[in-house]
């Protein structure tokens, strides 16, 4: 047979982009639930690695249905608020769905562009809510989940991710254990311009909202920085107000500590 | 026959090793050899791809036509591509190392050595035979992988496979991380080979 | 008795490292065998010997410096000239042991791999890196350093003479990319004994490039000039560098155009930069801090690495000085860009060559095709 006339190769090759086509699209079918499964559960454990839920080891440790067991049994309430800080949704807190990261993007677009945006925010018991924070870091983008106590302004711990930054430098955002645990216990100074600081030395100033930058890693840290104060700006109507009160209150209470030691 | 067969199989991972011989498919041994995990998924990744590509294009070989072969050799090797990323994507435990090699999984597409054995071997050879080239030379790859990941993540982390080996007092090494370093190392695994194996040196 | 180290003899194998030791100690009475040679006084020994004088200056005031430093953060004053110059000497000693036994060692174990002499070549590159490392570098460290930049960056090109990069700045870049932590910030210039912290109020021992914004460049245009900074041993002072570049420049050994080339590019890049308001220091302090006077004098001069053809020699020191000063304008992440602008360099100086050769050669054929 004449493998080289046209209408042969013009045949073949359809026959073959189709039969490729179609095992794909059969395999691709068949393992997407299982890829989702992965997708929801990796950024669950995220966020629980942030509210201090459990240990980040254990749960990476877990199966991904322990994990939505382990959500469904903590969350309290998740809803979406916009750039004013009022509430403009409700996210089901139903361990079937679940906000992925790729939806970090678009609200991320829509903070910069002062726009119509639906930020989650996730309470888990005792109080603590989870917002992630999106941004660019040196080679993509780079995300992560901030827990913050129910005085709205004390960070109860944090977890950062990325795509693509680099092993031993930018990844240690990731990958070091305490590069994340820095982030406990210093808070967020809403109002303030900027609301928090990754930079260089600046924990030596003794600053509450303040955490060292990486060495090595200049472009990284610049990015999550970056992140981080963008995001925290757009969430700064909704737990800005309390925090507020909140620090009025123990700076009231801690007076009257004071007004009885003169006693 | 059986010669052969056995030269098909041990030539491409010893004396016609593609990275070190043919010097093909480097740019990934640079880009994922910083921990040996990855190395290992990505070595495995490659194999599948050489093998299954080969032993696809070698029952095709006498149907392709000749003036769009090479663009039926990439639709199935880009089949094999993605179909190995899926199944990394679906796996509970390798979600996370697929993650941590994120495009160099798909890149595989552009890994010299797929082509050039599609090219060079299996359009010319029956199916088994072609099977067998393809996976000898993913082995001969992964092999170079493996030993540049272990170097690197021993000197670059004082860990294998994840697991702190050396003492912690050592300090790590940041510029074995820095993909400069692979390419030195890859030029000592050269270096040893053709001083081990008299038929490589040139004059 | 060298018979037996002769060809043919039982001791042959080790013929190069007698070699090396018996024409350390006297000039070789060999003469060329044909063809004429006009033969200088000086050979290579000695030439290396007079670079090692001209960079002493350079090391002598670094101990005393180092000495001088320590005493600063623990809260003395004064000078103290022996007392800190002894303090200084027993810690750059053993960087100089580290330095020379490494790098000796392993240029006379591949001498004698591939049976050449012994070159001189490491004399002056041990003397040099010493200089260019912090001062509480550890030994180890620049053990595995200079076995790297020997090996890689000399050895494996085939020995002096025929290596594309500096050996000593390849030692000083192996150090800063691997170990970052120990090559900036604020802690590594200064010696400390064990257990020692700096107690002097508002003490910062980062060089001056290392510190954040124009604003703390505290140390004046005359501490740079004599050299009384934190700083790697030997950079610090631009007087002593001055006297060994002086004595070069008289012995015809270093290239001048090489050194005015650097000097004019930093000019340049740090008046544009100062102009365009991207930074407040004046051009010529730029000259001053951090590694760049010793870097364009001993290190951009170095002649296997840089260009050979005289116009070549401009392009490449102009390059040098324009890429440093951009490097620190731009990227506060590596601030001292002088060492990565010359190792830049010394990879692209034969292609400066062959541009310089190959353009003489293009006009002299149109020449005399006109003619």
């Amino acid at each position: 047979m004449d493998t080289n006339n046209n209408v042969y190769t013009v045949i073949y090759t359809a026959v073959v982009v189709v039969v490729v086509a179609a095992v794909l699209a059969f395999v691709a079918s068949k393992l997407g639930p299982a890829q989702d499964a992965n997708a929801k559960a990796e950024t669950l454990r995220q966020m629980m690695s942030a509210a201090g839920i459990k240990p980040t080891d254990e749960l990476y440790a877990m199966k991904n249905a322990d994990i939505l067991q382990l959500y469904a049994d903590n969350i309290e309430e998740a809803y979406t608020i916009g750039l004013d800080g009022e509430k403009n949704g409700e996210l089901s807190v139903s361990k079937d769905k679940i906000e992925l990261v790729s939806k970090l993007k678009p609200q991320h677009k829509a903070i910069l562009a002062d726009g119509d945006a639906t930020l989650p925010v996730y309470i888990f018991k005792e109080g603590i809510a989870v917002i992630p924070i999106y941004g660019a870091g040196l080679w993509g983008p780079v995300w992560g989940y901030i827990a913050l106590c129910p005085d709205n302004y004390t960070i109860a711990g944090a977890f950062f991710d990325h795509e693509s930054e680099t092993p031993g430098l930018g990844a240690k955002i990731k990958d070091e254990a305490w590069f994340r645990e820095k982030f406990t216990g210093k808070t967020v100074e809403w109002g303030e311009e900027p609301a928090f600081r990754l930079e260089k030395n600046v924990e030596a100033t003794g600053a509450t909202n303040a955490v060292d930058a990486i060495t090595g890693a200049t472009m990284t840290s610049k990015g999550l920085n970056e992140a981080l104060n963008t995001w925290f700006k757009a969430y700064e109507n909704h737990f800005g107000v309390g925090a507020f009160f909140n620090m009025l209150e123990e700076h009231a209470d801690s007076e009257t500590a004071n007004d009885n030691e003169e006693e | 026959m059986a010669q052969k067969l056995k030269e098909t199989i041990l030539n491409p991972v010893l004396k016609g090793n593609p990275i070190t011989v043919l010097v093909l498919g480097i740019c990934s041994a640079l880009a994922v050899t910083v921990q040996l995990k990855g190395a290992l998924v990505m070595a495995l990744s490659v194999i599948a791809v050489t093998g299954l590509s080969s032993l696809v294009c070698s029952l095709l070989r006498n149907t392709i036509p000749n003036r769009v072969r090479i663009i039926v050799q990439l639709v199935v090797v880009a089949m094999m591509v993605i179909l190995v990323d899926q199944i990394l994507k679906a796996g509970e435990g390798t979600y996370a190392i697929d993650k941590q090699l994120s495009v160099y999984i798909g890149l595989i597409i552009t890994n010299c050595i797929v082509m050039g054995r599609i090219e060079a071997f299996a359009l010319g050879n029956k199916p088994i035979p072609s099977l067998l080239d393809g996976l000898a030379n993913g082995v001969g790859y992964g092999l170079i992988l493996v030993i540049v990941a272990f170097f690197r993540e021993l000197l670059g982390s004082g860990t294998l496979f994840g697991f702190q080996v050396l003492p912690a007092a050592y300090v790590p090494n940041n510029l074995v991380i820095l993909p400069p370093f692979a390419l030195i190392l890859i030029g000592c695994i050269i270096w040893v080979h053709r001083a081990l194996d008299k038929d490589l040196q040139e004059n | 008795m060298n018979k037996i180290f002769e060809k043919g003899g039982k001791l042959y194998w080790l013929h190069s490292t007698v070699d090396a030791f018996e024409t350390f100690l006297h000039v070789p009475g060999t003469v060329t065998l044909k063809g004429s040679h006009v033969r200088d006084a000086i050979d290579l020994k000695r030439l290396l010997i007079l670079v090692v004088i001209a960079a002493a200056p350079a090391a002598l005031f670094g101990m005393w410096n180092v000495g001088y430093q320590h005493g600063l953060a623990m809260g003395q004053t004064g000078v103290h000239i022996l007392e800190y110059f002894w303090f200084g000497f027993l810690k750059v000693l053993p960087l100089y042991l580290v330095s020379y036994i490494v790098g000796l060692g392993i240029e006379f174990a591949s001498s004698q791999i591939r049976g050449e002499e012994v070159s001189e070549g490491y004399l002056v590159s041990g003397f040099f890196i010493p200089l260019i490392v912090p001062v509480d570098i550890p030994l180890w460290m620049l053990a595995v350093a200079v076995a790297f930049a020997v090996i890689f960056g000399k050895e494996v090109f085939g020995g002096t003479g025929m290596n594309i990069w500096n050996p000593a700045l390849l030692t000083r870049a192996f150090l800063f990319f691997s170990y970052p932590n120990y090559m900036s910030g604020s802690d590594c210039w200064i010696a400390f004994k064990k257990g020692e912290t700096a107690v002097a109020d508002a003490f910062t021992g980062a060089t001056p490039l290392a510190l954040d914004g124009p604003a703390q460049y505290g140390t004046g245009f005359w501490d740079l000039f004599i050299g009384t900074v934190p700083g790697s041993v030997g950079e610090t002072s631009v007087i002593a560098i001055l006297l060994g570049a002086i004595l070069l420049l008289w012995t015809g050994i270093a290239s001048w155009k090489i050194m005015c080339g650097s000097v004019l590019g930093a000019l340049v890049v740090g008046w544009i930069g100062n102009a365009a308001g991207i930074t407040d220091i004046p051009c010529y302090m730029q000259l001053l801090y951090g590694g760049f006077a010793f870097g364009t004098v001993f290190m951009a001069t170095d002649p296997v690495t840089s260009c050979q053809t005289e116009c070549g020699k401009w392009i490449f020191g102009i390059l040098i000085g324009m890429l440093c000063i951009t490097v620190r304008l731009f990227n506060p992440g590596y601030a001292e860009g002088m060492m990565l602008a010359i190792l830049l360099l010394n990879t692209f100086a034969p292609l400066i060559d062959h541009c310089v050769v190959s353009a003489h050669i293009n006009r002299r054929e149109r020449k005399l095709k006109a003619a």
